[in-house]
């Protein structure tokens, strides 16, 4: 097992050098986290991905639900892609303006491969090779009263445009298990507007709760090469809702085998 | 290549940059008369046949006489006004940098220059959290968004921008933006931040940066005058380096605090450090360059130096 880590840092440290890139990753230190955070994936969150070898060594746009009232779920689909997937990789989640403002959070969330969620930022990036992940529902989906666990948001079209325009192929992803972590949660939803906070969550813990994960993988996605990236909202609409149905699927499937906090295999 | 260039006018003659330019100029077009000028004295400037300098207000009908006499073909502005010199000075970087430039740009056009190339700077664009790596010309100028020290710099780069639009098919006009420009000679805010010791490093953040080494900027600046045609131009290399990795190269011994602290440390030492305090947001957050549209028009090979170089080069001074 953890030869097999030695072996996914060998490739890694090969794959990106010792050099921080334009957006600030720093693959040394994203090396380290990764190695830090594996014994949680697996023994605490006692990850399982499924259908893995849908996930080819080549870019692709991630596209997953968003759950968890905090992004641990990022942090985990970030870990399998990078120990888990052919073409182990570091996925560059695209995050809110809000994360990137903050002290030390922002700087460790850059350095581990973290970029601000802007349009130019995911194409560039696509552009030189890299694998993105989107979580189109934004703050809406992760941030959930219990009432409204896993029920899919509606997606923002932003992500379709610069697919269009860079031509990646989509990679439905469906994370489920997260939802648990925090099973007790109420939103001050007003506090947060007045505190200028995207959310605020209250949980009588502070940590999450042994939840075991599962992340399942869809069908890659490709948009017809004829679509324009000005094409009209209702012309982006059915791949919208293709994409949103296929994560609900993939979500409803997964909740139909759920393991528990007291089942975990 | 423009063969047209015979007369040309620096503004700001006493700046390391435009002293370089001037010195590449003649090396290019031996040929070229130069005619320096700057509000401030001029010294350590050296002598040669191609070159004259005066000391003069850019807002003097004197000014207005070294136009009518000489019939520049190219006006090269390197002239703003920084905040390092003239810091807590509003009024003057308001006279030199607005009032300076209004009239700089109307002489140009009333005694028929060719061509006028201004030095604006990547501040314009502001270092904000949700700044994408390596902005285009196109984005919105924020830079005085939140600092209203900056506010002279916005206004000029905008002055200049509506007059190069306005008069385009009279007049060739280029607004350069350039990176942060270091050097040996180069006397600005950054490049005085990088040398000081025991200058603040923010543990909390670490934004990425670029430099463009003194000469490649003059070199960027007498192309720009020979072949670039209107309009706005980033100038920075590809590469991009954080904060913490230039400090390292300086070698310099630093300051590792949180950025908390560093802003009220700027506020309490900045009349004997003379640190602005909008530089403190490019400690925070990254407002790198796409310099597509720079490399587009003059080639890819530009640039002799990289980041790294150039810092290296600023460390053995």
């Amino acid at each position: 097992m953890f030869t097999e880590l030695n072996e996914i840092e060998r490739v890694l440290a090969d794959k990106y050098g010792h050099q921080r890139d334009p957006w600030g990753l720093e693959p040394k230190r994203a090396i380290a986290d990764l190695k830090m955070l594996w014994p949680i994936y697996r023994y605490y969150f006692n990850v399982r991905v499924h259908d893995k070898d849908r996930v080819q060594d080549k870019p692709y746009m991630v596209v997953s639900n968003h759950t968890g009232q905090i992004p641990i779920d990022g942090m985990l689909i970030c870990t399998a892609f990078a120990t888990e997937v052919q073409g182990p990789r570091i996925l560059r989640p695209l995050v809110e303006r809000f994360l990137s403002s903050l002290p030390f959070l922002g700087k460790w969330s850059s350095e581990g491969g973290a970029v601000l969620g802007d349009r130019r930022n995911c194409l560039n990036l696509l552009k030189r090779g890299e694998s993105v992940l989107i979580f189109p529902e934004g703050v809406q989906g992760i941030a959930k009263s219990p009432k409204d666990f896993y029920k899919l948001q509606r997606f923002t079209r932003g992500f379709l445009r610069m697919a269009i325009a860079s031509k990646a192929e989509i990679l439905p992803v469906a994370v489920v298990g997260a939802e648990e972590f925090y099973p007790f949660v109420f939103h001050f939803k007003k506090l947060a507007k007045f505190l200028k906070l995207p959310a605020l969550p209250i949980s009588p813990h502070l940590f999450p709760l042994p939840s075991p994960v599962d992340i399942y993988i869809g069908n890659p996605y490709s948009l017809p090469p004829e679509l324009s990236i000005d094409a009209l909202d209702e012309d982006l609409e059915p791949h919208l809702i293709e994409i949103e149905k296929r994560i609900q699927n993939l979500t409803t499937n997964g909740l139909n085998n759920r393991r528990t906090l007291f089942k975990r295999s | 290549m423009n063969q047209k260039i015979k007369s040309v006018l620096i503004i700001g003659i006493q700046g390391a940059l435009a002293k370089i330019t001037a010195e590449l100029l003649i090396k290019k077009h031996p040929q070229i008369k130069i005619h320096g000028v700057d509000s401030r004295p001029i010294t350590d400037i050296a002598i040669r046949p191609q070159l004259t300098h005066h000391q003069i207000k850019y807002t003097r009908t004197n000014f207005e006489k070294i136009f009518r006499e000489h019939h520049f073909d190219t006006i090269l502005h390197l002239g703003r006004l920084g905040h390092s010199p003239a810091i807590g000075n509003i009024n003057k970087r308001i006279d030199i940098n607005l009032i300076g430039t209004n009239s700089i740009l109307e002489l140009a056009q009333k005694f028929h220059a060719s061509k006028v190339v201004i030095l604006s700077t990547h501040h314009v664009y502001g270092a904000h959290p949700d700044n994408p790596m390596f902005i285009k010309e196109d984005a919105p100028l924020r830079g005085s968004f939140k600092y209203a020290e900056l506010r002279d710099v916005v206004e000029m780069d905008q002055m200049c921008t509506n007059w190069m639009w306005k008069n385009q098919n009279e007049i060739e006009t280029i607004v350069l933006r350039p990176c942060n420009i270091i050097g040996p000679q180069i006397k600005n805010s950054i490049t005085q931040y990088l040398r000081s010791p025991y200058a603040p490093i923010p543990i909390d953040f670490n934004p990425m940066f670029q430099f463009i080494h003194e000469f490649d900027m003059a070199s960027i600046i007498v192309e720009a005058a020979d072949k670039l045609k209107t309009g706005i131009y980033n100038v920075a290399a590809d590469d991009v380096i954080s904060l913490s990795e230039a400090a390292e190269i300086i070698a310099v011994k630093k300051l590792r605090i949180p950025i908390v602290l560093v802003e009220q440390l700027a506020k309490f030492v900045t009349p004997a450090w003379k640190f602005p305090h909008y530089l403190i947001s490019y400690l925070k957050f990254s407002a790198t360059l796409d310099n597509s549209e720079i490399k587009k028009n003059l080639g890819e090979d530009i640039f002799r130096f990289n980041a790294k170089e150039a810092i290296e080069l600023l460390k053995y001074r």
